[in-house]
């Protein structure tokens, strides 16, 4: 019998054989926190072992920065300085501060992420890692501090949906477009518990960028992990990062033929239209059309789901196509994922025109997935953003928040209603 | 009386109740678990005033995927420490169950528990006695009962050791 890619993954963490529905022990490739929550880390790890604790393996833990890059209260900047301390003294060099940007991104970016590799981190959208092939997932501090003592720790065998999908997105879609939609077709625990493989030509010709957008949302349809072995230049792109490796595990690692699968999805995206969860749940979805012209106070393109340089061009093509003008009143905001995105933004020209059209272009950082950092939103006013959740009073209490694609939130933008990003592209 | 046979008040919560809404994101820099059920569901309408009110020993009932979103421990500290004995659903999410059962953190997985809140069998403020060890579910107040399960597997062996930390020192010990 044929196994998935999850099998095959937790058999070599594991060094043996698995089966679908069993508790297996792990080896941790990567254990890594944030400022959120691994600050609660190592106060835990020190106070379970007298602070007399060592990590098992400095080189395989790491630490970013991104919750609130830079920090704007003491408390969080205390945090940070828990975490820069305890680095120091255990001797981790993986210490991503606050001038690089989104956790996953930068671990990506800088070669720490291979296929099959198994890594855990204070974050629930870590998963997005799957866009690569390798198995990460958000735990809670415990894990953690758990996975410090022998970097080991504990997992089910998930059973693996197949999600194929094929044809080629129209003039103003995207594949958050298309994510959207599965959010909407399987809600909030449409893939609970379960593992996922994506396949088919959309996704075999679709950038990293594409890729991290449809990985990260796994988490909001309940699934553990979504899975894409590296193809094409995503393959090349990783190999000149994390190095030759990776080839080694595309192909040990590929789900088998007649791998077992307990549910099997086929999209078609050919006449996908634009789409949008509306407050106040990821699972809430509509066209945009049927929204056209609800009111909107301020728009945000960025987090760990939109906001690679791909995703900001998308954008700067709708802010192009309307002239670089954006609606009087509207607050626009946006945050690339990394420095890296950052600079790519800079060259390509793109940071000056969002200034002068009077978009806010900030630092690379999480920002608006939490109530906590800039750009929170006021009791009574509505938000467009391509973060991932939306629930009620996620970015401020009172307020509701549309998520959607990066052309569909600078269309937004544009007009100051909700608006399909077709009506200005043409 | 018999520590296994509980007896408290139910507050009782829908389907899909994420970790903003048990423990919101502002929050999220408070490293004491003990400060942290202060907190507890101050953004879930109808629900804010759960930090001031819960009393030790009343208990959560919920429908299906209990605490799914964000990977925040803070969601069951603040519960934990507020003193709720025991969580009780139709299903946890995949990381609130990881993040209870670590910390040796009772829940009970109780089948038709999402429908029956929809149908108002069980209602907050109903007075419930709960039999862990048969995993009977008592509503008093109604006189509906309910069957829980409780975890089985490698999570039994955590949750008897106390929490993952805990049984990782037990089987390093035994070595």
């Amino acid at each position: 019998m044929g196994k998935t890619m999850i099998e095959k993954i937790m058999k070599r963490a594991a060094g043996r054989e698995v089966n679908v529905g069993e508790r297996v022990w792990c080896k941790i490739d990567l254990s890594t926190a944030r400022d959120f929550g691994g600050a609660n880390c190592v106060l835990q790890f020190e106070e379970v072992t007298d602070k007399k604790g060592k990590v098992w393996d400095p080189d395989k833990v790491a630490f970013t920065f991104d919750l609130q890059a830079p920090s704007h209260s003491e408390k969080v900047s205390t945090n940070q300085k828990i975490i820069r301390d305890f680095a120091k003294k255990q001797g981790i060099k993986k210490v991503f501060d606050i001038n690089w940007g989104i956790g996953q991104h930068v671990m990506l970016e800088n070669g720490l992420v291979k296929p099959g590799d198994v890594i855990l981190g204070t974050d629930s959208h870590m998963n997005l890692l799957g866009a690569v092939g390798a198995f990460a997932t958000g735990v809670g501090n415990t894990d953690i501090v758990a996975s410090w003592f022998e970097g080991t720790n504990w997992f089910r065998v998930p059973e693996t949906m197949k999600i194929t999908v094929n044809g080629s997105f129209k003039k103003g879609v995207c594949m958050r477009d298309l994510l959207t939609s599965i959010v909407g077709t399987l809600h909030a625990d449409g893939m609970f518990f379960l593992s996922v493989e994506f396949y088919g030509d959309t996704i075999e010709k679709s950038s990293l960028a594409d890729r991290i957008t449809l990985c990260s949302m796994v988490t909001e349809m309940s699934g553990k992990i979504g899975l894409i072995m590296p193809n094409g230049k995503v393959l090349d792109w990783l190999v000149e990062r994390a190095g030759k490796e990776v080839l080694e595990r595309v192909s040990s690692l590929a789900a088998d033929p007649d791998a077992v699968y307990c549910q099997e999805l086929e999209f078609n995206v050919n006449d996908l239209e634009p789409m949008t969860s509306c407050p106040d749940a990821p699972d809430n979805v509509k066209k945009v059309r049927e929204v056209a012209g609800a009111h909107v106070d301020q728009v945000h393109i960025g987090s760990c789901s939109n906001g690679r340089f791909e995703d900001i061009t998308a954008a700067f093509e709708v802010l192009k196509a309307a002239n670089f003008r954006i609606a009087p009143g509207i607050r626009a905001i946006i945050t690339p994922s990394t420095r890296e995105v950052m600079l790519q933004c800079a060259e390509a020209g793109y940071i000056q025109k969002f200034l002068e059209a009077g978009v806010v272009f900030t630092n690379p950082t999480c920002a608006l997935c939490t109530a906590e950092h800039y750009g929170a939103l006021p009791s009574g006013d509505v938000g467009m953003s391509t973060t991932n959740r939306n629930f009620i009073g996620k970015v401020g209490k009172g307020s509701h928040t549309y998520l959607a694609s990066p052309m569909t939130a600078m269309a937004t933008a544009v007009r100051g209603v909700v608006t399909d990003p077709r009506d200005i592209l043409g | 009386m018999d520590k296994t046979i509980l007896r408290g008040k139910a507050w009782v919560f829908g389907d899909d109740i994420d970790t903003d809404l048990i423990y919101h994101n502002k929050y999220l820099a408070e490293t004491d678990p003990k400060n942290m059920p202060q907190y507890s569901f101050e953004y879930l309408p109808g629900k804010e005033n759960f930090a001031k009110e819960v009393k030790e020993g009343d208990f959560v009932v919920a429908g299906t995927n209990f605490g799914c979103g964000s990977s925040r421990e803070h969601a069951v500290y603040c519960l934990k420490y507020a003193g709720v004995p025991v969580i009780l659903a139709e299903s946890f999410s995949r990381i609130y169950y990881r993040n209870a059962i670590n910390n040796g953190y009772p829940v009970l997985f109780v089948k038709g528990l999402s429908q029956a809140i929809k149908d108002g069998k069980i209602k907050d403020g109903d007075e419930l006695e709960v039999n862990l060890l048969k995993g009977e579910i008592k509503d008093v107040t109604s006189g509906n009962t309910f069957h829980g399960d409780a975890v089985a597997d490698l999570e039994k062996d955590i949750m008897k050791a106390g929490g993952l930390i805990e049984y990782l020192k037990e089987k390093a010990a035994k070595k």
